[in-house]
């Protein structure tokens, strides 16, 4: 009976300590150095929803690689708390919890993770998981991330909600200077060059597509910049009419299409002249980009005209 | 069937070739496609020769097989649903190509080849399921069985996808949902090696399918056996079916609905469906074929979508005059 009294007093000695501490601390708030006021920690997400938060978030759960990406390039690292199976970079994210392939994801393994803020991939796909966030009172955010322009953007608003604003808008710089610096000058002719992502069918990419922005600031030409769409399947009749100089492909050495009969109609493929990469740096806009934008150029300028 | 009809019908035939070669995601003048068929040169001499040429056979041949694959599964199966895919083969060749894309399977033949490997494998349980009380094959548990093996290989490839994380995994619908892509004279010789045996067997069992039609007591009492007969043909569609597969992803409603427009406009035997079909529905696969490559240049549509979307408005067209 005397420890449970004892106990009641010692919680409520602290509810009084941690009043004072919010009293004073707003106390200080009104004074100077303001912190953010609720109104600031307000971002309009990609999906046009707003999201607001009281405080900076601590628990994020980011199902975006490249989101997982910017949160560590910000210094926000510590707080992430859930990723996709595809957030492989930088290698500290690998000990985050995998919860999944972000693609509609478990709803209870995220809470389980008790976020304050969950970023899903703007898709119609995760709009049925973003009203049931909303439902449960949970803030999150749907994003896009497929352009290099959605790295400073996105940069700056991670670092708002996550309280990382300086390490954000350094991040921002820093990548602007770089993207500028890595961008090739176009000279007269450039290499043309067919972004292979998929074999069987072929598919290919279009312009505006993050691998399409890539090569262009590389110096070379998408064959496919007419396609509006993000990605299609395109016969090989009219690959062979475009006749590119190079074929980017996502898989290391001569892939395995090279040698079937019906591919030896385009040029590019009898001469083997091949581009092929791997590394997550080509799969998704990140503060990595402008070193893959250089190595492209690099071997672009290697293979010759 | 007089002369003029099958004078008409070779017409229709050269007709749709021609336009098989013309068309495509590139625009060629005619001399330049005439002197690149037969001199291999000029502007588009490689196009024409090496990828317009074997895709146009190709689509005809596999079009007909699916076609003649259709009407005999009709007639044997004695269910104007039958049709090539009906037997579980579609999702065993599904499953096949998603092991082995989610297994990172190289080698430039390694989608098709697995495809065909599932398909076997589903034709081999469905068979082996169907035959009640020693050889014989029974036509209401061929189907039932056919569903069934479908729906489980369907399930498997599901769960191969969802749990995979080999890239590019989910594009293996693109390729099962059918095309002529990657036709080339190779392709076309592999199947036609492979189309010959099944579709003579077919053919040389016209008549019997004729009898059995009619019932298998009457078949019976006819001279038919049965029995003999039904297997010959399911496996015979079977591996029709499988090589089509594999050659070119699941194209449906060609083996559905051709023989059944054959039927409705000539109501002929099957001595006569089989090859009436087997023009049909090449003819019917290279126009939508044609549609595939030329309506949203410079990409392509499956070409399983463009046979349903131009294919089911005409069979209802045609469903509901004969019926009025």
């Amino acid at each position: 009976m005397g420890g449970l009294i004892f106990t009641l007093r010692l919680q409520s000695r602290r509810l009084a300590l941690w009043a004072w501490f919010l009293l004073a601390t707003a106390a200080i708030g009104c004074g100077k150095a303001a912190p953010r006021s609720p109104e600031q920690l307000r971002q309009v997400d990609d999906a046009g929803d707003t999201v607001a938060l009281v405080a900076p978030a601590r628990r994020v759960v980011s199902l975006i690689p490249a989101a997982t990406e910017l949160l560590f390039g910000i210094g926000a690292g510590s707080s992430v708390v859930g990723r996709t199976q595809y957030c492989d970079y930088p290698p500290a994210a690998l000990d985050v919890p995998n919860l999944g392939d972000g693609i509609k994801p478990s709803l209870e393994a995220v809470l389980a993770q008790r976020p304050d803020l969950v970023l899903l991939y703007n898709s119609g796909q995760n709009a049925a998981v973003a009203g049931r966030l909303r439902e449960m009172g949970i803030p999150h955010a749907r994003i896009n991330t497929d352009a290099l322009s959605d790295v400073p953007r996105l940069s700056r608003m991670l670092g708002l909600l996550t309280g990382h604003l300086r390490g954000a808008d350094s991040l921002a710089a820093v990548f602007d200077t770089a993207l500028a610096q890595a961008t090739v000058k176009p000279a007269s002719r450039r290499p043309k060059v067919l972004l292979l992502v998929w074999e069987q069918p072929p598919m290919t990419v279009g312009r505006g597509s993050f691998l399409s922005e890539l090569i262009e600031r590389a110096g070379g030409e998408n064959v496919f910049s007419d396609v509006t769409a993000s990605s299609g399947v395109v016969s090989i009749e009219a690959v062979a009419a475009r006749d590119p100089d190079m074929i980017f492909t996502t898989s290391e050495g001569p892939a395995a299409f090279a040698s079937r009969p019906e591919w030896q109609v385009v040029p590019a493929v009898k001469r083997r002249r091949f581009l092929g990469v791997s590394g997550s740096e080509f799969e998704r806009p990140s503060p990595r980009s402008p070193a893959a934008i250089r190595e492209l150029a690099n071997r672009l300028r290697e293979a010759g005209p | 069937m007089n002369g003029l009809r099958i004078g008409l019908l070779l017409l229709a035939l050269m007709g749709c070739l021609l336009l098989g070669l013309l068309a495509g995601s590139v625009s060629l003048p005619l001399t330049d496609v005439w002197n690149g068929l037969w001199h291999g040169g000029g502007a588009g001499g490689a196009i024409v020769r090496d990828l317009r040429a074997p895709r146009v056979v190709l689509a005809f041949l596999v079009g007909g097989s699916l076609g003649v694959c259709g009407a005999a599964l009709q007639a044997m199966i004695r269910n104007p649903l039958a049709e090539p895919y009906l037997l579980g083969l579609s999702s065993g060749a599904g499953l096949g190509a998603v092991i082995a894309i989610a297994s990172r399977a190289a080698g430039p033949w390694a989608v098709p080849l697995a495809a065909f490997l599932g398909a076997l494998a589903a034709v081999a349980l469905v068979y082996r399921l169907s035959l009640v009380s020693g050889r014989r094959l029974d036509p209401h548990v061929l189907l039932l069985s056919g569903v069934v093996v479908g729906a489980f290989a369907g399930a498997l490839m599901s769960a191969v996808m969802v749990l995979s994380d080999a890239p590019g995994v989910r594009n293996a619908f693109l390729w099962l949902l059918g095309g002529f892509g990657a036709a080339s004279w190779r392709a076309l010789a592999v199947f036609s090696a492979y189309a010959v045996l099944p579709l003579g067997l077919l053919f040389y069992h016209a008549r019997s399918l004729d009898l059995i039609a009619l019932g298998d007591e009457a078949a019976h009492h006819l001279g038919a056996e049965v029995d003999r007969i039904r297997r010959v043909i399911y496996l015979s569609t079977a591996l029709l079916t499988a090589a089509s597969v594999a050659t070119c992803g699941i194209v449906g409603f060609v083996g559905l609905v051709v023989p059944h427009a054959v039927r409705t406009t000539f109501r002929p035997l099957h001595r006569t469906l089989l090859p009436l079909v087997f023009v049909a529905g090449g003819c019917f696969l290279v126009l939508a074929d044609v549609v595939s490559r030329t309506a949203v240049r410079p990409l392509e549509l499956p070409v399983g979508v463009v046979t349903a979307l131009v294919g089911v408005p005409l069979f209802a067209l045609l469903l509901r005059r004969t019926l009025a």
